[in-house]
C-alpha cells in the first residue's frame, strides 16, 4: 500500500459539469481499482491524495500526470503506508450552482472536509493541511481567495 | 476500309461546330454542342437574324472573314447562350473559311469550345495572386518592423533571406554574403554547437530552438534565441527553414545571475553547521542543507516537504505543525523553541525561525533551526541557582529582621538597666561621667542600627508596595511633621514646592521612606555655622518625567561620580556624626528597583542637592 500527494493547475477553470463528470468517472474507476483518497479543487488549483496498491497507484499517477485538463503536476509525496486513511474517494470544491451537488455521492463542500485522519503520520497530516490551505485559502467556506 | 460516320462524330463532338453557308451566312450544319449557343432551331437561318448567344465582336468580323478568307480566333469570349440564362459562359471561338472547287470562299466553319472552367480557374488564380501580393506586402511589413530578425535557410544551409533587422543588428552591409558571414558573427564558444545543431536539424527535417551569442554592430556579443521550423510539403523533404532570432540577453543574464545566486546561497547554506531550509509560499519545504541531513540522519526524500515536523519531540509536534500552518496562512514569521531529534535519538533544544521573503512575485520561506541546547541547559542551571539564591536571600532577610527585632528587646532592657544604674548610683570620678556618656551614646547607636536594619529588610519586602496616584505635597508635609523634633532642635527652615508636579504614581511607603531618609540626612549633616535650609521641589524634567529635588546648605560631601553615586550599606561620609549609613543606601535601592535613579551634586562646606528621577534609569 502506498499513497501519493500532488498539486497541479487546471488548464482552464473547470465548470460544474466538468467537475461532476470528473467526480463520477473517478468514483467509478477508483472503486474498481481499490483507490481511495480525496481531491481538492478551487479556482483552478488542484490537490489530491490517493492511496492504493503500489503498482495501481503508480499507473494512476502516470495517467493523471498526462491528463490534458491540468498541467504543472507536482508530486509532493509518494511513499509506503501500512493502512488506508480514507474509506472511499471524494472530491471537495465550490460548485457555482450548489443545488443538486449535495446529494452527489463523494461530493464535499470544502469547509465540510473532515480534519486530516489520525492514521496519517504527523508529517503527512501537515502536508494535507498545507495543500488544503494552498487550494482553498485560510477560510475554506469562502469560494474566493 | 469502312467510311467513318463523320456527320455522326461531328454531331457528338463536345465542341460546338456549325457551318455558315454562302454570302448570307446561313446556318447549315449545327451540332448538339452548338445548340447551347445558338439554339436547336438555327439551321437554315441567317446568322444575322439568329445570332443566339454569340458575342457582338464575332458577329462584327463575319463579313470581313468571308471577304478576305482570313481565319479568325477569339479566346475566352463571354457569351450569353440564352437571354434568360443566369450564367454567362466563356468560349474560345474560331471562324475558318472553306472554299468551293474554284477556291472561292463558300462559307465559314464556326467552332466554339467551352472554356468556362479554365476561365474561372484563371480568374481565381488572378485574384489569388492579388491576395498573395497583398499578403506578401503585409508579411514584409511585419517581418521588417517586428523587433526580431527573421530568416530563411535552405536545405544546404545557405541563408536565402534575412530581414533588415539582421543588417541593423550586425551592422553588415546589404551586400554581405549572409551564408559566409553569419557563422563568423557567432561567438567562438557557441559557433560549433550552433552549426552542428542546425545541420542536424536540417538533416532530420525538424526545427530548432537554441541560444547563442551574436556579435552586434558595436562588437558586443549578445545572447539570441534562434527558433526555426521547416516548411513542409509532404511527401517531399523540407526545402526551406524559416526562423526568428530574438535578443534574450537581459533575461539570460538575469537567469544566470539568479542561478549563480541560488548556487552560492546553497553553497553557503551547506557549509553552515545549522539546520537551514527553504519552503515554497505554500509551506512545502523544497530544500534542506547538508547539515540537516547530517543532524537528522535522514535524507531529503525521507524528510520530504513536511518531514521536519516528525523530528520534533512527540509532545511538541502538533503545536509545531499548527503554528506553521498559521504562519503560512498569515505570512507572519515563524518562531518557536522545540526539541529536535538527532540521528542518535537524542533530542536537543532548537530555536526554529522562518521568515517569508518576497523575491519579485515569488514568495519563499527561509528557515533556520539553531541549536540552543547548551544555552537552554545553562539557563536552566542559572534558573535553579537563581531560585536558590533568592530563597537564601529571603532567608537571610528574615534572619536579619528577626535578629534585629529580637535584639531590640535586650537593647531596650540594657538601656533601662543603664538608666536605672545612672539614676541610683553616684559616680564621683569625672572620667566615669565621660564613660557614662559614651555608654549612653553607644547604646543609642546600637538601637538605631537595629532599627535601621529592620527598616531595610522591610523596605526590600515592600518592593511590591502597590503604586497609586499620590499627592506629593501631602506626603512631604506628613514626613516633615514626623521629623518635627529635629526640625525644631536645629531651627531648620523647610520650603516645599510641588506646584510643577503635584502628583506621582508610586508606592506610598516607598515615597515616604525616600523623603524621610533624605530630609533626616539633610538635618543630620547640617552646617554648624548656620541653621539648615532645606528645599523640596517636585517637578517634571524636559522629557516630562517626574523628579524630586532635595537641596540643603549643609556640610556637603566628596563624590566619585555625581551622576551615578554609589551608596553602600554602613559606609558613612561623616564619621564624626552619628548614623548608621543605611539611609542613602536604602534610598538608592528603592528608587532603582522601581526603574529610577538618584543623582547628587555637592560642594564641601556649602551643601548637597539630591535629585530623584522616579522613572528614568541612570
Ligand atoms: C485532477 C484530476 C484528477 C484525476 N483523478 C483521477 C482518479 O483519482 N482516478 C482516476 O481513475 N482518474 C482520475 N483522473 C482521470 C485520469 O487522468 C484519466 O482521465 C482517466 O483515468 C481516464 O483515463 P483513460 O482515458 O486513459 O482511460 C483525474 C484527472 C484529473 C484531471
Amino acid at each position: 500500500m502506498k499513497h501519493i500527494v500532488y498539486i497541479s493547475r487546471a488548464v482552464h477553470p473547470l465548470s460544474d459539469r466538468e467537475l461532476e463528470r470528473l467526480l463520477q468517472q473517478c468514483r467509478r474507476d477508483n472503486v474498481l481499482h481499490g483507490i481511495t483518497g480525496i481531491l481538492f479543487y478551487s479556482h483552478g488549483n488542484i490537490a489530491q491524495l490517493f492511496e492504493g496498491e503500489p503498482a495501481i497507484a503508480d499507473t494512476l499517477f502516470n495517467r493523471i500526470a498526462v491528463d490534458g485538463r491540468h498541467s504543472h503536476v507536482q508530486k509532493l509525496i509518494d511513499k509506503p503506508i501500512t493502512e488506508r486513511s480514507f474509506a472511499d474517494w471524494s472530491m471537495a470544491f465550490h460548485p457555482i450552482e450548489p443545488q443538486g451537488f449535495a446529494a452527489l455521492q463523494g461530493f464535499l463542500l470544502p469547509h465540510h472536509v473532515p480534519p486530516a485522519p489520525e492514521s496519517l503520520s504527523i508529517a503527512d497530516a501537515l502536508l494535507v493541511d498545507l495543500v488544503r490551505l494552498a487550494v482553498f485559502g485560510a477560510d475554506p467556506s469562502k469560494p474566493a481567495h | 476500309m469502312p467510311t467513318l460516320p463523320f456527320p455522326q462524330l461531328l454531331r457528338q463532338l463536345p465542341a460546338g461546330v456549325a457551318t455558315l453557308e454562302g454570302p448570307e451566312l446561313r446556318f447549315g450544319f449545327v451540332n448538339e454542342a452548338m445548340y447551347s449557343l445558338v439554339g436547336a432551331d438555327a439551321a437554315g437561318q441567317r446568322i444575322a437574324d439568329h445570332p443566339g448567344g454569340l458575342p457582338q465582336a464575332l458577329l462584327g468580323v463575319l463579313a470581313q472573314v468571308y471577304a478576305t478568307g482570313q481565319p479568325y480566333v477569339a479566346k475566352a469570349c463571354l457569351c450569353t447562350p440564352a437571354p434568360d440564362a443566369a450564367d454567362c459562359r466563356y468560349y474560345d471561338l474560331a471562324l475558318e473559311p472553306y472554299r468551293d472547287e474554284q477556291e472561292r470562299v463558300a462559307g465559314l466553319l464556326l467552332l466554339a469550345i467551352d472554356v468556362s472552367e479554365q476561365e474561372a480557374t484563371r480568374q481565381q488564380a488572378h485574384e489569388l495572386s492579388l491576395v498573395t501580393r497583398r499578403l506578401d506586402a503585409r508579411l514584409r511589413v511585419l517581418t521588417e518592423t517586428a523587433p526580431l530578425i527573421t530568416y530563411t535557410l535552405d536545405a544546404q544551409g545557405r541563408c536565402r533571406y534575412a530581414s533588415p533587422q539582421w543588417y541593423r543588428f550586425t551592422g553588415q552591409p546589404p551586400a554581405a554574403d549572409l551564408t559566409a558571414i553569419w557563422p563568423l558573427l557567432i561567438h567562438p564558444d557557441d559557433r560549433l554547437r550552433v552549426l552542428y545543431e542546425a545541420a542536424a536539424a536540417r538533416r532530420s527535417g525538424t526545427g530548432w530552438n537554441y541560444e547563442y551569442r551574436l556579435r552586434r554592430y558595436d562588437g558586443q556579443y549578445r545572447w539570441m534565441l534562434s527558433r526555426a521550423l521547416p516548411e513542409v510539403h509532404l511527401p517531399d523533404p523540407p526545402v526551406y527553414w524559416h526562423g526568428a532570432l530574438t535578443e534574450v540577453h537581459d533575461q539570460r543574464e538575469l537567469a544566470d545571475a539568479l542561478r549563480r545566486g541560488e548556487a552560492e546561497v546553497r553553497f553557503l547554506a551547506d557549509s553552515i553547521p545549522e539546520l537551514i531550509w527553504t519552503a515554497s509560499a505554500e509551506g512545502f519545504i523544497d530544500y534542506y542543507n547538508h547539515y540537516t541531513t547530517d543532524y537528522s540522519g535522514l535524507n531529503k526524500e525521507d524528510l520530504g516537504p513536511t518531514g521536519w515536523v516528525g523530528l520534533l519531540h512527540p509532545s511538541e509536534q502538533a503545536e509545531g505543525a499548527r503554528r506553521w500552518i498559521a504562519c503560512v496562512a498569515s505570512g507572519e514569521p515563524y518562531e518557536g523553541e522545540y526539541r529536535m531529534r538527532r540521528h542518535d535519538g537524542i533530542y536537543r533544544w532548537h530555536i526554529i525561525r522562518a521568515r517569508q521573503l518576497a523575491d519579485g512575485p515569488v514568495l519563499r520561506w527561509f528557515g533556520t533551526c539553531s541549536d540552543v541546547h547548551d544555552q537552554y541547559l545553562l539557563r536552566q542551571v542559572l534558573q535553579t541557582q537563581y531560585d536558590e539564591l533568592a530563597r537564601a536571600h529571603h532567608d537571610l532577610d528574615t534572619f536579619v529582621y528577626a535578629a534585629s527585632h529580637d535584639l531590640r528587646q535586650p537593647a531596650l532592657n540594657l538601656r533601662g538597666l543603664f538608666d536605672e544604674l545612672r539614676r541610683t548610683a553616684t559616680f564621683a570620678d569625672p572620667d566615669q561621667a565621660q564613660l557614662l556618656a559614651m555608654v549612653d551614646g553607644a547604646l543609642t547607636q546600637f538601637d538605631t542600627t537595629l532599627h535601621d536594619l529592620a527598616v531595610t529588610v522591610q523596605t526590600q519586602r515592600a518592593q511590591q508596595d502597590p503604586a497609586e496616584v499620590l499627592d506629593v505635597g501631602l506626603i512631604l508635609e506628613e514626613v516633615v511633621l514626623g521629623l518635627q523634633p529635629q526640625v525644631l532642635a536645629r531651627q531648620a527652615r523647610l520650603d516645599i514646592d510641588v506646584a510643577a508636579a503635584p502628583g506621582l504614581v508610586y508606592g506610598r511607603a516607598n515615597l515616604r521612606s525616600v523623603v524621610h531618609n533624605l530630609v533626616s540626612n539633610a538635618l543630620k549633616f547640617s552646617h554648624p555655622d548656620r541653621p539648615p535650609h532645606i528645599v523640596l521641589r517636585s517637578y517634571l524634567t524636559p522629557d516630562g518625567e517626574p523628579a524630586l529635588e532635595v537641596r540643603d546648605n549643609g556640610l556637603g560631601m566628596t563624590l566619585t561620580d555625581a551622576r551615578n553615586p554609589v551608596f553602600q550599606l554602613f559606609v558613612r561620609q561623616h564619621t564624626h556624626i552619628e548614623g548608621t549609613g543605611v539611609g542613602l543606601y536604602l534610598v538608592q535601592r528603592i528608587v532603582r528597583s522601581h526603574g529610577g535613579h538618584v543623582e547628587v551634586a555637592s560642594t564641601l562646606g556649602e551643601g548637597t542637592t539630591f535629585t530623584i528621577f522616579w522613572t528614568r534609569p541612570a
